[in-house]
């Protein structure tokens, strides 16, 4: 189906997005991989829209770079595909590699962009759980207010909302996940009808740290089961000081299938993605505390 | 608006005047006269429309025109090599790994790219370069057989 | 007594190659397709590339009610988009032209092109718009402003039926579309006396073809007549309507079908993006374009019948049915057109694979609120021997038999005549069910605990092959024709009305040509499906196209060799069943002074007759009564196929999730053509059945407007889904078939969704009664098990609603 009629602009800088589009306001939207952007414009739900400012020519924004100790640094223009084959996302973070092979299918990869899912901010989406559980951080650039730094934890701030405010001139341009330091284990699943092409029903990203067998630290990260994807604090909580036993997991998983308040929609009912939380919550975990290197 | 972009089609460098918001798919087949490339659904999700962006398979549906400028655009036209089919196309015929066809264009500009990327994959790995091509008629099972036979193809004419 | 059709071409059969020289025929790789080059390079031409100079587009405008009455409908804003150009309504159309029923029940064709004063389900067509480009129609379109008094729509078949309900068609007549009654034997006494009887209810979902190709036409209008290139499966058949709905005659609408990109039973109605723009290009003078969006073909094309069963049986201790009461409900959704033929099929296909002596049935289809139901791949067979089959590995469990035991102690046998005059030739059924068994293991099925998770199961189906009886139009009642031209510059063309929508009929009949005239594939050119050029053909539809376009073509070929050869016998004094024609050559066989070659054979048989080119012309005709469709008893088909499957299958006991591990597929096609074409047919079948099974359905809400027209939430399977899967070829060569043909593509959708649901059943020790069997609704089974106890799941409203039922309408069938 047709578009509906817009002007295109190739933004050269940073500096030139994020001032056109504090300028248009709700008028224009920042383009990465298109691959949200096209459907929404095409389905006509944002019929304000006037401008479409394509950040792809910016240079420097498609980095994938690890350094030890610190952990990856994704650019806000790096391809979910690039993610999904990084030969040192998949040796230093598997699970990162894993939520970025889940979104959609290798064609929607090749072009769509790990900010862009984030930025989309579907509860669902695939990339934001790891991201959360890893406390991973975003830089988000603006031309008058310069750069800051936002942790996961505070990115999502609504239903489709996130740090990044359109309207004021906001751009991601850098998604930083802490390196796994020693005793540490990450996993990431998604639940869905189909293997493959399908939006996730459920999604939990775990992050351990191990003290011997017990826990010392863990991170939840429930996408699907609400408004935006969330923690699970009172599971992380119960995890902590113990051993990872399946009376344990099964327990964390009842846990944190209280602390989800999901709907029902076309894809799954409440109840279902309440219990896909407690089961997958256990996966997660025990396969984020079998990733630990020995 | 309109605009005038430059990228290389099938190996030709072009000019063209094209509207902002005219998709990919949009462009080649009606500006371009290139009608390999398909319409399935215009909403990513079936694969029917996809070519290769600098060697990458992606949608022509959800993509802009505009977004070709200064890249270089594959069609299944553009395959050919040598006056000869592809071996993925030619497998294709051989391992009768079509019936309707529509998906045909999409699901072997994917096997391309893949085997581009990746000369000896699994048979997983196929399937999953495929899963965002969906097929009606097949079932699947003679593409993958095809694509394999292709990479073997490939494999010998390296060696 | 009319002549038989074997008398009638007893000449021309005569010279038909034997079996033992087949060179083609039933091979695997001896040839390829006739259009692979054409569509793996994209050069191909579907209807969407067909693009004509100055051509204008349609776009349709939609109801998004389900039930409601146009109050008007305003075009002010519509007119305002640039390149627009014009407008349709309703009432643009010649009134009382419907569209829609087989010719025998024309007074029901129940579609208006553009409805003129009420819409019956989500998306029916309310207006058109025209303009210069697709931008321009799309942007007005949606501009188009249509005011409605919303009606409540009705969206159980169930309530439809009630006297209370809102007629949605026609008053007085319980909103029943059609209604199909078949009955044989005595049931009552067979019930009567049976030790085991049983009342089980089965159901299934809405599915759609979603065939990759979208729905589309382009028309252009010269010279008074209109030459349509559309996505059809019957060029001829939508020919037909397309003039009865503008109301101009047949004569002056020439229809060409390009390739198809798929139809699976999609494409054999015709609709109003095939109207709309025969009338703008008329209107214009433009060939106008309009190509359907994907929610578009969601709504507004046709989807598989949701079918309610109640099924009752009778047995013997023993295991021999002696009985079956059954009633179907289909919901028929929003119109008839192809689904008036779902009742019939839907009772056929439940008197056989196995022998049922007596049988009480019958099926009711009420219109309702949703989008059409119609014809779709395994017609009725996909519903039926999901329940039927389901409900076989009931009874065996009932009764402590083993499965498979069940089934073969009521399979089928060669050359048996069914209770309602089912006439079955080939059969290999028996041999269907022990290959699967076989490979599957089954004699140690029970490695796999029941309840444990994983479980194998099987089922058996039968279908038409060559369904003699009429879709939507029958002039000649279901028959078919082609022409054969022999040229002597060293080729053969042949006309061959014969639809191909993927499934390689192009490919059947090339080489069908080729193997009787002994000249390889690329010396026969073809042409096809174009009302000017090529004859009648019923279209692709019932399992017919290899069956009775490929006996036609032979027929062609054999008339065209007959004539060629009795010349050449006359020349040699001999009979023209001693002439060999093998690899461009014309001899008898061991005699080299009579060998000459395709080329001067039918140079001489030119020059003998004043420069008459040699032709040939074939067809051929299910005999069968003509009231079949009416009395529902006599032989629907000329020869009918079997098909049988096993699944192993992996179910997560927590999430519900099935992972389908091997699967099996027994085939009788009797001999395949092609045996990679027919492996393709039946990979494809499994990948339909286990979409089926596990993972489609159409979902709405209260209001009936569709919640996921798209293929993100209506999920067929991805190349990651289709699990790994073996097909074994198990026939005879059928005595009607082509060269010993019988069909492939169809049946062999039908036993899948219950070979996999009967594994399902054994790997988590619950009976599944409905479909799909997606994740959730496993997992709630799975609870409920677990909770309860509960060990059957599925279709749990349906005793009560078949209870309430109104008594069948008396004098109407």
């Amino acid at each position: 189906m047709a578009l509906p009629t817009f002007d295109y602009v190739k933004a050269a800088s940073l500096d030139e997005a994020s001032e056109l589009q504090k300028k248009a306001g709700n008028t224009a939207m920042i383009m990465a991989g298109g691959t949200d952007i096209i459907p929404l414009l095409r389905d006509r739900k944002r019929t304000e829209l006037k401008t479409i400012i394509d950040i792809k020519g910016i240079p420097g924004l498609d980095g994938l770079t690890y350094e030890e100790g610190k952990g990856l640094k994704i650019g806000g223009l790096t391809k979910l595909y690039t993610i999904q084959n990084d030969p040192v996302v998949n040796e230093k973070n598997k699970a990162v590699a894993d939520a970025a092979h889940y979104v959609a299918s290798a064609q929607i990869r090749r072009k769509g962009t790990m900010a862009g899912n984030i930025c989309n901010a579907s509860p669902s989406a695939d990339t934001a759980p790891i991201l959360i559980a890893m406390d991973a951080s975003v830089k988000i650039y603006n031309k008058e207010t310069g750069e800051r730094t936002v942790p996961m934890d505070d990115f999502f701030t609504g239903f489709k909302k996130t740090a990044v405010v359109p309207e004021n001139g906001d751009i991601l341009t850098e998604i930083d996940i802490p390196d796994l330091g020693p005793g540490e284990g990450s996993a990431y699943l998604d639940h869905s009808v189909r293997k493959a092409m399908d939006l996730a029903i459920v999604g939990v990203a775990a992050w351990l740290k191990m003290d011997g067998r017990k826990v010392e630290d863990v991170r939840l990260a429930l996408g699907g089961v609400a408004i935006t994807p969330i923690r699970a604090p009172k599971a992380e909580a119960f995890l902590k000081g113990k051993e990872l036993t399946d009376d344990v997991l099964e327990q964390a998983g009842e846990i944190a299938s209280g602390e989800c308040s999901p709907i029902d929609d076309v894809r799954a009912s409440a109840e279902y993605r309440t219990d896909m939380i407690r089961v997958y919550t256990k996966r997660a975990v025990k396969k984020a505390a079998d990733s630990i290197k020995a | 608006m309109k605009r005038v972009i430059k990228f290389k089609l099938n190996g030709e460098e072009r000019e063209e005047l094209v509207l902002d918001n005219m998709t990919m798919v949009d462009f080649l087949r009606k500006q371009m006269h290139l009608t390999g490339t398909k319409r399935g659904c215009e909403e990513g999700e079936c694969g029917a429309c996809t070519i290769l962006l600098d060697g990458a398979a992606v949608n022509s549906c959800m993509m802009l025109a505009v977004e070709a400028d200064g890249h270089e655009i594959t069609t299944i036209e553009g395959i050919r090599r040598g006056g000869e089919l592809h071996p993925v196309q030619k497998e294709f015929i051989d391992k009768w790994a079509l019936q309707c066809g529509f998906c045909t264009p999409g699901m072997i500009m994917s096997a391309v790219a893949l085997l581009n990327e990746n000369p000896h994959p699994t048979e997983h790995e196929i399937r999953d370069a495929i899963a965002g091509n969906l097929c009606r008629c097949t079932g699947y099972v003679k593409i993958i057989e095809a694509i394999d036979a292709a990479a073997k193809d490939l494999a010998k004419e390296v060696s | 007594m009319a002549i038989k059709q074997h008398d009638y071409y007893k000449d021309i059969e005569s010279v038909y190659k034997k079996p033992e020289d087949y060179e083609l025929a039933g091979k695997g790789n001896a040839y390829v397709r006739v259009d692979a080059e054409a569509k793996v390079t994209g050069k191909a031409v579907y209807t969407d590339d067909v693009d004509l100079p100055d051509m204008w587009y349609c776009k349709l405008v939609h109801s998004p009610y389900a039930h409601a009455r146009i109050k008007s409908i305003d075009f002010t804003e519509a007119k305002k988009v640039p390149g627009v150009k014009a407008f349709l309504t309703g009432k643009d159309f010649p009134e009382g032209h419907n569209l829609g029923n087989p010719e025998a029940f024309k007074e029901l064709a129940d579609k208006e092109p553009l409805c003129r004063e009420k819409v019956r389900m989500i998306g029916d067509e309310v207006a058109a718009v025209c303009a210069t480009t697709e931008e321009a129609a799309t942007e007005a379109a949606l501009k188009v402003k249509v005011e409605y008094e919303p009606l409540k729509p009705i969206l159980d078949p169930f309530e439809a039926m009630q006297p209370d309900a809102l007629p949605i068609h026609y008053p007085d007549q319980e909103n029943l579309s059609i209604f199909t009654v078949m009955n044989a034997g005595d049931p009552d006494k067979a019930f009567a006396e049976a030790d085991y009887t049983d009342c089980h209810y089965y159901k299934t979902q809405q599915m759609v073809h979603a065939a990759l190709e979208p729905h589309g036409a382009v028309a252009k209008y010269e010279n008074g007549e209109w030459t349509i290139w559309t996505t059809t499966q019957g060029a001829y058949v939508s020919r037909y309507w397309i003039a009865w709905g503008l109301g101009v005659p047949e004569s002056q609408v020439r229809l060409i079908k390009p390739m198809v990109g798929g139809g699976f039973g999609g494409k054999l109605d015709v609709f109003a993006h095939e109207l709309c723009p025969c009338k703008f290009a008329q209107m214009t003078g433009h060939p106008v374009k309009c190509i359907l969006k994907r929610d578009e073909v969601f709504m507004c094309t046709r989807t598989r019948h949701p079918i309610s069963f109640e099924i009752q049986s009778a047995f013997t201790k023993e295991g021999k049915m002696l009985a079956k009461r059954c009633i179907h409900i289909l919901d028929g959704g929003a119109y008839g057109g192809s689904g008036i033929a779902a009742n019939t099929l839907s009772l056929i296909c439940a008197t056989f694979p196995y022998k049922v002596e007596n049988i009480d049935m019958h099926a009711r289809r009420p219109y309702t609120n949703h989008p059409a139901s119609g014809a779709m791949r395994g017609y009725s067979a996909c519903q039926v021997h999901f329940a039927h089959e389901v409900h076989m590995d009931e009874v065996a469990n009932a009764l402590n038999i083993d499965p498979l035991e069940l089934r073969r102690k009521n399979e089928i046998t060669p050359y048996y005549t069914g209770p309602t005059g089912l006439e079955f030739t080939s059969c290999c059924f028996d041999e269907c069910l022990t290959a699967c068994a076989d490979y599957i293991d089954w004699e140690h099925r029970f490695r796999f605990e029941e309840g444990s998770g994983e479980g194998i199961g099987l089922s058996g189906s039968g279908f038409m092959s060559g369904t003699g009886f009429p879709v939507l139009v029958t002039p000649h009642y279901c028959s078919t024709a082609a022409i054969v031209r022999l040229n002597r510059e060293g080729y053969a063309v042949v006309f061959s009305g014969a639809n191909d929508i993927g499934q390689g009929c192009d490919t059947v009949m090339t080489m069908i040509v080729a193997e009787e005239l002994g000249l390889r594939m690329d010396e026969v050119k073809l042409v096809q499906s174009d009302t000017t050029a090529t004859p009648w053909d019923a279209g692709s539809f019932g399992s017919r196209v290899t069956f009775l376009s490929g006996n036609a073509t032979r027929h062609a070929v054999g008339d065209a060799k007959y004539k060629l050869l009795s010349h050449w016998a006359g020349e040699w004094g001999c009979k023209p069943q001693d002439i060999t024609m093998k690899d461009h050559r014309v001899f008898i066989k061991g005699d080299p002074e009579h060998n000459i070659s395709y080329n001067e054979a039918c140079f001489g048989y030119e020059e003998t007759n004043f420069g008459r080119c040699c032709a040939g012309v074939g067809s051929f005709c299910h005999e069968g009564d003509k009231d079949v469709y009416v009395k529902n008893v006599g032989n629907y088909a000329t020869a009918y196929s079997f098909s049988a499957s096993a699944a192993k299958v992996k179910v997560d006991m927590e999430t519900g999730q099935v992972d389908v591990e091997d699967f099996v597929f027994g085939h009788d096609c009797g001999r395949p053509l092609n045996i990679r074409a027919v492996e393709g047919q039946i990979e494809g079948s499994v990948a339909m059945g286990l979409g089926f099974s596990c993972f489609e359905e159409c979902l709405y809400d209260e209001n009936g407007v569709i919640l996921n027209p798209g293929f993100r939430d209506y999920r067929f399977p991805t190349a990651l889904d289709m699990p790994h899967m073996k097909t074994i070829i198990c026939s005879e060569q059928d005595p009607e078939g082509p060269m010993g043909a019988k069909e492939a593509g169809e049946g062999s959708t039908a036993p899948v969704g219950s070979a996999i649901a009967n594994a399902i059943m054994y790997a988590t020790g619950i009976t599944l009664r409905e479909l799909p069997i997606t994740p959730e609704r496993l997992w709630r089974m799975l609870r409920e098990h677990e909770k309860t106890g509960k060990s059957a799941f599925g279709a749990e409203d349906l005793p009560d609603k078949f209870a309430n039922m109104p008594p069948l309408p008396e004098g109407r069938y």
